[in-house]
C-alpha cells in the first residue's frame, strides 16, 4: 500500500488520491475485522449444527452422519415433555401480554389521568431489572400468595404451569407496551378523533381504526413476547414446580449433568425455531413499510 | 342595506335551492325551525363557553376561550378569524365534541350539546391533516360514518357515489389516501363529512396544506359546495383573504376572545377595534380629538367629520383603509362634501396593481398616511416630494373602540 501502486499514466489531473487511499485501508481492516466478528459468531452455530448429526455418544469424536441424536429427541418424554410446557407457556403469556401490553401502551399514550407517570416509569421496571432479582421477587410472591389463598380459601396451589406463566406475563407485558406504544406514537390522533366524529363508539373506533393501524406493533409485541417466553431460563427455574420445567431449563439441567449429543439435537431445535420467529418479525416489518 | 339583505336571506331560508342530495337534512332542520315562532334557531348557540386547558408555566391554566357568546345562523358560511393562539382550534373542538368547555352552554339548533360525546353529535368535521382512515379505500373512507350508523347497504352505496359525484372524485374510489394528492385527499375528507348530511360542517383550516393556486381554487370549489348543499359551515382560518372571500359572516378572535362578529364588508370597513383594523387588511390610524358628536380634529388641526360617539375633549383613534383615500393637487379646488389633509409625499411604492404613496402631514406632530391609487389607465401618478392633497368620504373613517 505505497503511495507509488497508482501513480501510472492515468493519474488524473485533480490528484486527490492520496486522500482516498488510506481510506481503503481502513476499509480493508473493517471488512476483516466484519469477516472475524461473522466467524466468532457462526462457527459455533456451524459446530453445534454439524455435530448434532454424528453418531458418536462421546460429543468431540465424530463418527459418522446420523440422524440418530433426532431420533432420541422425539423419542424422549422428558424432551417432549419440557418442549409441551414451553409451547403452551409461551401460547399462554403472549396471549395474555399482548392484550394486556397493547392496553397498556393505549392508555399511556391515548388518555390522561392521575398517577400516569408512576405508571409509566413502573411499567418498564421489568425491562431493567435483572432476571435472578424478577426471580426472587416473584418466588416470593407466589409463597406468600399461596399462603393467603391456603389460609382464606383452603385452596391449595402450587408450583408449575401456572406460576411459570403468570411470571412470563409479567415480565412480557412491558415489553409488548414499548412495542406497541413506538408505533401508537406514530399514529396521528385525529384519526381516532374523525373515527369518533364519524359517529364510531369507542370501541368501534379501536376495532376499526386503532387496531388496524397498530397492527403490526401488536403483532411485533407479540412475536417479542413469544420469543422471551421460549428463551427464559433463569425466572422459570425458580418459579417451575416438579415436572413441569420447559424446554431451555430441562436443557439447562442436561448440561450439568453433563453434555450428550442430545443436546445439541434440542439446541438446533430451539435455534430453528427462534430463526423462524425472527424471520416472521422481519416480514412483518417489511410489510408494515411498503404499506 | 346589509341587514336587511341578511335578513332576506334568511326568511327565504338558504334551503330553498337545494339539490336532491341534502333532502333528508332540509326536511329535518325545516321541522325544527318551524318550531320556533319568530326568530329562527341558530344552528350554534354557545353562551359564555369558556375553556381552560390545565398547567400553564406557573400551574395556572391556560384560558384557551375566553367566556364566548356567539350565534351561528342556519346555513351560513361562518369564519373563525384570528392570529395563531386565540383559541379558534379550541371553539370548533369545543363545537365538535373533542373538547368539553369548562363553562358555558353549547346548543346545536336548541339542543344542549356540551356534554355529549362526538359520535353523539349531529356535526362533521374536515381535519386539517385531513386524518383519513390510510388502511382504507377512499369509497371505505367515505362510507365510515354511514357504516357506523348502520345504514342499509344499497343507501351507503348511493349516498357515497352521490358525493362522489359532488366533490369530483369519480374514479378513484378504490384508490388509498396515499396515491392521492393533497388536492384530492382534500376532497376524499369533504366528501367523507359531507355524506353523513350534518348540520353542521366544522372545517380547521383545510385549505391550509395547500399551494397557493389549489388553495385559490379550492376556496371556490368549497364555496360552490357550500351553496349546493345549504349546509352551515363553520371555518376556522388565520388567513384574512380567505375568510373575506368565502364567508358570509366572520368573527375575528383574539387571545381567546371575540372581538368583533359581521358580514365581511363590516369587518373591512367598520372594524371595531384596534386588534381588527390591523388585522384585517392594511389600515391608517388616526388620534384624533373629539370636538363633537360629529366631528373631530387631527394633531395637525384637520377638522375630519366622523359620529364620534365619545365626549368632547377626548381622545378617539380613527381608521381608514388606504384605498379610500385619493390623492389631488394641493393647490386644487377644494370638494367640500369629502374631508381632506394637505403633505407631502415621502415615498412611491409600486406594487403592480396599484400604487401606494406614503404622505407626511403637519409639522410639528407628522400625521402619516399610506394612500394606495389603482394603476387603472388614465390615473394621475405622484411624485416623490410633491405637495399632495389626501382626500376621502367622510363615512369612510371607521372610530375605533380602543
Ligand atoms: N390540549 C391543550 N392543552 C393545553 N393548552 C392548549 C391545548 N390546546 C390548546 N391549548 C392552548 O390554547 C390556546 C389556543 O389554542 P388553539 O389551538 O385553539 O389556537 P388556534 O387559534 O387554533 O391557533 P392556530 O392558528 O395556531 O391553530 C393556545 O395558547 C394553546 O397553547
Ligand atoms: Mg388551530
Amino acid at each position: 500500500m505505497s503511495l507509488t501502486d497508482t501513480s501510472g499514466a492515468s493519474r488524473p489531473l485533480v490528484a486527490d488520491d492520496s486522500v482516498i487511499r488510506p481510506k481503503r485501508g481502513v476499509e480493508r481492516l473493517l471488512a476483516g475485522n466484519a469477516w472475524l466478528v461473522f466467524a466468532f459468531l457462526y462457527l459455533p452455530i456451524l459446530l453445534l449444527f454439524v455435530l448434532s448429526f454424528n453418531d458418536n455418544r462421546v460429543v468431540g469424536v465424530w463418527t459418522e452422519p446420523s440422524l440418530r441424536w433426532y431420533r432420541a429427541m422425539i423419542t424422549d418424554s422428558a424432551v417432549l415433555g419440557a418442549l409441551r410446557n414451553s409451547i403452551v407457556v409461551a401460547f399462554i403469556s403472549t396471549v395474555v401480554s399482548t392484550i394486556l401490553g397493547t392496553a397498556a401502551g393505549l392508555s399511556l399514550e391515548r388518555f390522561r389521568y392521575r398517577g400516569q407517570r408512576t405508571y409509566d416509569g413502573l411499567l418498564y421496571l421489568p425491562v431493567i431489572i435483572p432476571d435472578v432479582t424478577m426471580a426472587v421477587m416473584m418466588l416470593l410472591f407466589f409463597v406468600q400468595a399461596f399462603d393467603l389463598l391456603g389460609a382464606m380459601l383452603g385452596v391449595s396451589a402450587t408450583f408449575g404451569i401456572g406460576t411459570i406463566s403468570l411470571s412470563h406475563i409479567a415480565f412480557n407485558i412491558s415489553f409488548v407496551a414499548v412495542v406497541v406504544r413506538a408505533r401508537i406514537v406514530g399514529l396521528d390522533p385525529s384519526l381516532e378523533e374523525a373515527a369518533a366524529d364519524l359517529y364510531a363508539s369507542r370501541w368501534q373506533a379501536f376495532r376499526r381504526v386503532t387496531l388496524p393501524l397498530i397492527a403490526p406493533g401488536v403483532a411485533g409485541g407479540a412475536l417479542l413476547a413469544l420469543t422471551l417466553s421460549l428463551d427464559e431460563v433463569v425466572i422459570t427455574s425458580f418459579v417451575a414446580g416438579p415436572g413441569s420445567t420447559t424446554l431451555p431449563v430441562y436443557v439447562f439441567g442436561l448440561v450439568r449433568r453433563g453434555v450428550t449429543p442430545l443436546i445439541n439435537a434440542v439446541s438446533v431445535l430451539m435455534l430453528v425455531g427462534s430463526m423462524l420467529l425472527v424471520l416472521a418479525s422481519l416480514l412483518l416489518s417489511r410489510q408494515r413499510n411498503t404499506t | 342595506m346589509d341587514d336587511h339583505q341578511l335578513a332576506g336571506t334568511l326568511d327565504a331560508g338558504p334551503l330553498a335551492a337545494k339539490t336532491p342530495v341534502l333532502d333528508t337534512v332540509t326536511t329535518e332542520v325545516a321541522a325544527v325551525s318551524g318550531i320556533e315562532v319568530d326568530a329562527p334557531l341558530p344552528a350554534v348557540r354557545l353562551q359564555g363557553v369558556t375553556k381552560r386547558f390545565p398547567g400553564g408555566r406557573n400551574h395556572d391554566p391556560v384560558v384557551a376561550v375566553d367566556d364566548l357568546d356567539l350565534d351561528i345562523r342556519d346555513g351560513e358560511f361562518f369564519s373563525l378569524l384570528g392570529p395563531s393562539g386565540c383559541g379558534k382550534t379550541t371553539t370548533l373542538r369545543m363545537i365538535a365534541g373533542f373538547e368539553y368547555p369548562s363553562a358555558g352552554s353549547l346548543q346545536i339548533f336548541g339542543q344542549e350539546v356540551g356534554l355529549e360525546p362526538p359520535n353523539k353529535r349531529p356535526v362533521n368535521t374536515v381535519f386539517q391533516s385531513y386524518a383519513l382512515f390510510p388502511h382504507m379505500t377512499v369509497a371505505k373512507n367515505i362510507a365510515f360514518g354511514l357504516e357506523m350508523q348502520q345504514l342499509p347497504v344499497d343507501e351507503i352505496d348511493r349516498r357515497v357515489a352521490e358525493v362522489i359525484e359532488l366533490v369530483q372524485l369519480q374514479g378513484r374510489e378504490g384508490r388509498r389516501p396515499k396515491q392521492l394528492s393533497g388536492g384530492q385527499q382534500q376532497r376524499v375528507a369533504l366528501a367523507r363529512a359531507l355524506v353523513n348530511h350534518p348540520k353542521v360542517l366544522l372545517l380547521d383550516e383545510p385549505l391550509g396544506a395547500l399551494d397557493l393556486k389549489l388553495r385559490q381554487a379550492m376556496q371556490l370549489e368549497l364555496k360552490r359546495i357550500q351553496e349546493q348543499v345549504g349546509i352551515t359551515f363553520v371555518y376556522v382560518t388565520h388567513d384574512q383573504e380567505e375568510a373575506l372571500t368565502m364567508s358570509d359572516r366572520i368573527a375575528v378572535m383574539d387571545g381567546g376572545r371575540l372581538l368583533q362578529v359581521g358580514d365581511p364588508e363590516e369587518i373591512y370597513d367598520r372594524p371595531r377595534t384596534r386588534f381588527v383594523a390591523d388585522f384585517i387588511g392594511d389600515t391608517n390610524l388616526l388620534i384624533a380629538e373629539v370636538l363633537d358628536a360629529d366631528t373631530a380634529r387631527l394633531y395637525d388641526g384637520t377638522v375630519v367629520r366622523v359620529p364620534t360617539g365619545a365626549p368632547a375633549g377626548s381622545t378617539v383613534t380613527l381608521a381608514v383603509r388606504p384605498e379610500k383615500l385619493g390623492l389631488w393637487h394641493a393647490d386644487a379646488e377644494r370638494d367640500l362634501r369629502l374631508d381632506a389633509l394637505t403633505g407631502t409625499i415621502r415615498r412611491v411604492t409600486f406594487l403592480g396593481n396599484a400604487i401606494n404613496y406614503e404622505v407626511v402631514a403637519g409639522e410639528r406632530a407628522p400625521v402619516e398616511l399610506v394612500v394606495r391609487q389603482g394603476n387603472t389607465p388614465g390615473i394621475e401618478h405622484f411624485a416623490d416630494g410633491e405637495r399632495v392633497r389626501v382626500r376621502w368620504l367622510p363615512g369612510s373613517v371607521a372610530v375605533l373602540e380602543d
